[in-house]
């Protein structure tokens, strides 16, 4: 062995520990192990799948996260570059998954392309269109005094506004809600993933005719936005704008439809808690939407490769390492937030990495947080009684990509509806969405 | 008191402004943060001073 192999070997096992974040069990261990992990060895290396790193302190999260200059998102899956595996571990994806997967400049043109899309700006004209998704969704069980806040409401709020917000036909929510939350709710080697995989084809299909459709008559949304865009120097072809669309896609439905079902959960165990946020929303609302963020922080965690030999937070990575950064663990940091394992629905300096840290910092946050305000008053205004059947509540059978719920069943006093009907509603919006070109990008005020 | 936004470390998460509304400005199209004005009314510094432990990139400094 040269001196390097014993440097090497010495390295890794000093900050050795068993990590299987897909293993059985995990979730239901999530705080035990993170406690464990960030006391003994805040960057640790694990043996499993091929070997990574898995970094659970807060500190060494933030510094890893933003040194881009030694850090890569890159997925190569054609080994056309260095051949690193993108942002999963295991590597899930089998093509690279839209500008997630890639590095600046490109992922920098992707996201000036997009920006003005989803601005904070951008997503506060979605929240009339929104409120009233919402009301139709709450008005088709309303009379029932019975729901499942996922199927009937978290699955589809965040799918209707997403395609809106893309330029697709808003009421062709069903073709992409079900396969999409398949995709991520279905372990890798489920017998289920053929027909996923046949159903993810006809999103493609979809997404295919509308980009060809786009090409020949602009519409406005992010579709548009890719087909006009400069990455590089070059147009996207539609096998790029499609992989942009399913990483929007994957990003818009899962994990916005997850925080809510985990908010309205705890919420449902607590009714006295309930009751204080819907009373005092004006001055809560704003920070009990970061703490259910930051507590539930449904995408979990990112991977990176290290593209060059580096020392961070104290650790040496050789170039090629796999890294696991956890946001969801950094979350937890007591350092951070005090009392981490506590939802304090008043918190101050929440400063959590729910939507990533550093550039690629998700880019549909705003949306995201707009959206869920939205489902949460409207159950809080019209549902203030449910009570949920924890026997009835499905949690995603793995939290490979995001930890959300398949049900999440509920009972409530029954109430009156108030409007339209679901698909006339939605029928109704698109007419307003293309009037209004309310997908259209924001311009910067001349000031 | 003034408000420093470092416009290199910002990513636009917007948590200054949902704190302190009054101290920063989204910009429309990235929504980056910038100081609204030079100084700090003294009515607001509890205010930034929660805006800048709530910024997940530490991007913001007070003087």
């Amino acid at each position: 062995m040269t001196a390097e192999d014993v440097s090497d070997s010495d390295r890794k096992r000093e900050a050795h520990y068993h990590f299987d974040r897909h293993a059985v069990g995990y979730r239901e261990r999530f705080g035990e192990i993170t406690k464990e992990m960030q006391t003994k060895c805040p960057v640790a290396w694990s043996d499993t799948y091929g070997g990574h790193w898995v970094v659970s302190g807060h500190q060494e999260v933030f510094d890893i996260a933003r040194r881009v200059d030694v850090v890569s998102n890159d997925h190569d899956p054609e080994g056309k570059r260095r051949g690193y595996q993108g942002v999963t571990i295991p590597c899930t994806f089998l093509t690279q998954s839209g500008f997630l997967e890639m590095d600046p400049p490109e992922q920098r043109h992707y996201r000036q392309a997009l920006n003005p899309y989803l601005s904070p700006a951008a997503a506060a004209r979605w929240k009339p269109l929104t409120d009233e998704v919402v009301r139709a969704a709450i008005d088709e069980i309303i009379e029932t005094g019975s729901i499942d806040f996922a199927h009937d409401l978290a699955n589809i709020v965040p799918a209707v506004l997403t395609l809106a917000i893309a330029g697709l036909p808003i009421a062709d929510w069903p073709l992409y809600c079900e396969p999409i939350h398949a995709l991520v709710a279905t372990p890798f080697g489920s017998p289920d993933r053929p027909e996923l995989t046949q159903k993810m084809y006809e999103i493609i299909t979809s997404l295919a005719a509308a980009i060809a459709h786009g090409r020949q008559q602009a519409r406005p949304g992010l579709i548009d936005a890719l087909i006009n865009a400069n990455i590089n120097g070059k147009a996207l072809d539609d096998k790029e704008i499609i992989a942009a669309l399913v990483l929007i896609l994957i990003g818009g439905l899962d994990t916005t439809a997850a925080l809510t079902a985990h908010a309205l959960e705890y919420l449902g165990e607590r009714p006295a808690e309930r009751e204080r946020l819907s009373k005092e929303r004006d001055t809560l609302l704003d920070s009990a939407t970061e703490e259910f963020l930051r507590f539930f922080t449904p995408a979990s965690g990112d991977a990176r490769t290290i593209s060059a030999d580096c020392e961070i937070a104290g650790t040496r990575f050789m170039e090629g390492e796999r890294v696991w950064l956890s946001w969801a663990m950094a979350n937890r940091d007591p350092s951070v937030f005090p009392d981490p394992d506590v939802i304090d629905l008043a918190r101050t300096g929440n400063r959590h990495a729910s939507f990533g840290l550093g550039i690629h910092r998700c880019m549909g946050s705003n949306v995201a947080r707009m959206t869920f305000k939205a489902m949460l008053t409207a159950v809080l205004d019209r549902l203030p009684d449910y009570v949920i059947d924890p026997n009835a509540t499905v949690h995603y059978e793995t939290i490979g990509v995001v930890q959300g719920m398949v049900h999440l069943r509920a009972r409530f006093t029954p109430a009156q509806r108030v409007g339209p009907p679901l698909a006339e509603t939605l029928a109704a919006l698109q007419r307003t969405c293309d009037e209004q070109r309310l997908a259209g990008p924001v311009t910067r005020k001349v000031r | 008191m003034k408000i420093h936004v470092d416009t290199e470390k910002c990513q636009g998460h917007t948590l200054c402004a949902m704190r302190a509304p009054e101290l920063f400005q989204l910009d429309e199209i990235d929504g980056h943060s910038s100081a609204v004005a030079d100084e700090v009314p003294a009515s607001q510094e509890t205010a930034a001073l929660e805006a800048v432990r709530s910024c997940p990139e530490q991007a913001i400094a007070l003087s």
